[in-house]
């Protein structure tokens, strides 16, 4: 057997140790798998995604090449979005579990002390690219260190129905430009039987990405951006909510009252509302099955949507996405080879395969991706390309901290809403929200 | 039946029982009738023209189809059994002998100690899965069945307990004391002489213990990781809703294959059931 001295076994390691801790370029100048991660296998919990062929990629070629670049066997959970955050907390708690765990919207707020410093990677893959968007920012960074991975956000818009618009007038060119024109269509469309549709109901994703940005847009806020001053209690928000009642009552299908995530999808591929707040599942499907989702004169629905931003209120046109992110806990065994497989995963070559196959249903986190090839393919997807530009997240003008995360889960601002719809007056039902919210800010 | 006039019987029994069939009957009519219809007549608006959204005349079993070819249905179905048999066998043993000894043998606090039990069931499994993730994990059971047959019956024996002293206590004593004179040892008078006569009840707390088995969701998706490990509950919602979109067709195929065996155990012991749900056993 050959023999290896000491000299050259220091020189050995010091050279894997640089290449393991010098990134994927070091990783593939040693042009070997590092050796931290020979057999490592790591678990990684995503939601199920609305995109079948990007879970496919995930659990085929990706894991593929995973296992050829870093020599790790990638196990990939997908479940429904509903069952994260039961599943995080249990692993949390009990200090075991998936080795990364993909969370929504500023969930890893929650957990920040239960999980790994990413700032090396997400500064590396945020300069790399552009920049990250203010809501990736927002809900990964806790205002010291990065503490969750952005991994994508998902573009809401409002999705509308071309030919019932057009009978009134609207060309997707020409979309209202403020919640005094949408309701003013809005209140045409109700006439002709074509509602719109939201959700004054608990859905996670749907609910907060129409009322939050609906309100910041009146000028109304949760707290100051001192992230302390609960500020809901002004002008902008009561008159956000008296013009809210109105709105509802001239252009809203009241079947929203009760509609989970899916209700407004159901609704628009059933041809009964006209407009929704929504991110792009409900063309996608339609595009998908373009046989099975038919207009009320057959032909397919897909032909007949375009897609638009919310409207501009008198403080400025606002949006919020639904952002995702992906955590590192610190109980796990297998911390570098997670940061080491996340850093792997968000290089162009990588997170391009992936981001692909979303077809725009994702807007990627950072700048870089509004560039990408994917938004010359399909035009009626083309308004997702900038969409998260002028997102922001929930807790504005403060941080998305724990504390908005709190409130967010709790649907406040959306309880705010309802409850005035259903007849609290506009005043009481803001004092309301304000006095729930002082309770989570003190 | 009612007695009297034509009429007192239609309104007093007919109609309300009739009803009350409907209204049971109803959702597992939607799930059959949602399971045939195809996609385009399920995305229908009510308001389109020649709408018929309580039949369908172009049944299709292609979403039993893709629910059987898809997903791993199959398997979280014989996962689903054998963890509910399996946590139904415990329940209802350790219950057996739990709810004979609180409600025959004479010993300090066995009224407390009872009601103690039953309290036990009423703690949220929202509460309780936390605490139990780290049990798990410090048995090493995580994503096997036994993570689920073991705590199981952390609700199932308070329930099948509570259930079988009731039972219990409704068999005349004198069953058993006329065994003890002719010189059986208690066990055998248990075993030979108040579990046969028990048996129904035994059968209630059976089905409902494999019921509630069946059903459970919060235990199942928290224990368990890989999709060949999953059960029916969690598999099917996991596999079938994507994101803010329902596969309406193929969820209500999962959910009508998923209740046969349950339907089936319920109209297999309805007799026993219904004798062991109302005590029947006259003294």
């Amino acid at each position: 057997m050959r023999r290896i001295h000491r000299r050259k076994l220091l020189k050995l390691s010091g050279a894997s140790t640089l290449a393991a801790g010098s990134g994927l370029a070091g990783i593939l100048a040693s042009g070997q798998a590092p050796a931290f991660a020979q057999g490592t296998t790591l678990q990684w919990l995503k939601f199920v995604d609305f995109v079948p062929v990007s879970d496919q990629l995930l659990k085929g070629k990706i894991k593929d090449e995973c296992k050829k670049a870093l020599g790790i066997d990638l196990s990939i959970e997908t479940i429904n979005g509903d069952g994260i955050q039961a599943r995080i907390s249990a692993a949390i708690q009990s200090r075991s579990g998936p080795d990364i765990m993909m969370a929504a919207s500023n969930w890893g707020q929650l957990y920040a002390e239960n999980l790994v410093d990413v700032s090396d990677i997400a500064e590396e893959v945020g300069k790399a690219q552009g920049g990250y968007f203010q809501t990736s920012r927002d809900i990964a960074y806790d205002g010291k260190r990065w503490i969750a991975m952005p991994f994508t956000i998902l573009g809401v818009l409002f999705a509308n129905r071309t030919s019932w618009f057009a009978d009134v007038g609207v060309t997707p060119g020409k979309f209202p430009g403020t919640w005094d024109d949408y309701r003013a269509i809005g209140k045409q469309m109700k006439s002709k039987n074509h509602p719109y549709g939201q959700t004054l109901a608990h859905a996670f994703g749907d609910g907060p990405a129409f009322w939050y940005p609906y309100l910041w847009s009146w000028g109304g806020k949760e707290v100051e951006a001192d992230g302390k001053t609960v500020a809901l209690n002004s002008k902008g928000t009561v008159e956000s909510v008296k013009f809210a009642v109105a709105f509802w009552k001239e252009c809203f299908d009241d079947g929203g009252m009760s509609w989970d995530d899916a209700g407004n999808n159901r609704a628009f591929l059933a041809n009964t509302i006209s407009s929704t707040s929504n991110g792009a599942s409900i063309y996608l499907l339609a595009k998908a099955k373009a046989d099975t989702y038919l207009t009320e004169s057959g032909k397919p629905l897909k032909d007949d949507i375009f897609h638009a931003p919310l409207p501009k209120g008198p403080a400025g046109q606002f949006s919020y996405h639904v952002p995702f992110s992906n955590l590192v806990p610190t109980y796990g065994k297998n911390q570098k080879a997670a940061k080491d497989f996340l850093r792997w995963f968000h290089t162009k070559d990588i997170y391009g395969e992936w981001f692909t196959s979303q077809q725009g249903f994702s807007t990627g986190t950072t700048r870089m991706w509004e560039d990408d090839p994917v938004w010359k393919v399909d035009p009626i997807m083309a308004p997702f390309r900038t969409a998260a530009e002028s997102g922001h997240f929930a807790g504005y003008a403060g941080p998305a901290g724990r504390a908005a995360a709190e409130a967010i889960s709790k649907f406040i601002i959306v309880d705010m809403y309802t409850k005035a719809v259903q007849g609290m007056p506009a005043e009481e039902a803001v004092k309301w929200a304000h006095a729930e919210l002082v309770k989570i800010y003190a | 039946m009612i007695e009297g006039a034509k009429w007192r019987r239609w309104v007093f029994f007919y109609v309300p029982v009739t009803a009350f069939v409907v209204g049971l009957l109803f959702p597992f009519y939607w799930m059959i009738i949602t399971t045939i219809r195809p996609d385009r007549e399920l995305y229908r608006p009510w308001s389109a023209p020649n709408y018929a959204p309580f039949w369908t005349t172009h049944p299709t079993l292609e979403h039993i189809r893709n629910l059987l070819t898809e997903t791993l249905f199959s398997t979280w179905m014989l996962n689903t059994m054998f963890i509910s048999l399996a946590a139904t066998a415990i329940s209802l043993f350790c219950g057996l002998l739990a709810g004979y000894a609180l409600s025959r043998l004479k010993f300090p606090y066995a009224g407390l100690i009872g009601t103690a039990i039953f309290i036990t069931y009423l703690v949220p499994q929202t509460l309780l899965f936390i605490p139990l993730a780290d049990i798990i994990r410090n048995f090493k059971l995580g994503d096997s069945p036994w993570a689920l047959i073991l705590t199981y019956p952390t609700f199932l024996i308070p329930f099948c307990t509570w259930l079988l002293m009731g039972y219990f206590k409704s068999i005349p004593k004198e069953l058993e004391e006329c065994a003890r004179i002719d010189g059986a040892p208690r066990w055998k008078a248990m075993v030979y002489i108040i579990f046969p006569v028990a048996i129904p009840g035994i059968l209630s707390a059976g089905i409902f213990a494999f019921t509630l088995s069946w059903n459970e969701f919060i235990y199942a998706l928290v224990f368990l990781s890989s999709p060949e490990q999953k059960t029916v509950p969690v598999g099917v919602t996991s596999e079938l809703v994507r994101g803010d979109v329902f596969f309406w067709g193929e969820l209500m195929a999962g959910a009508l294959l998923g209740s046969i065996p349950v339907a089936f155990v319920y109209s297999f012991f309805v007799e026993y059931y219904v004798s062991g749900i109302t005590g029947s056993v006259k003294g």
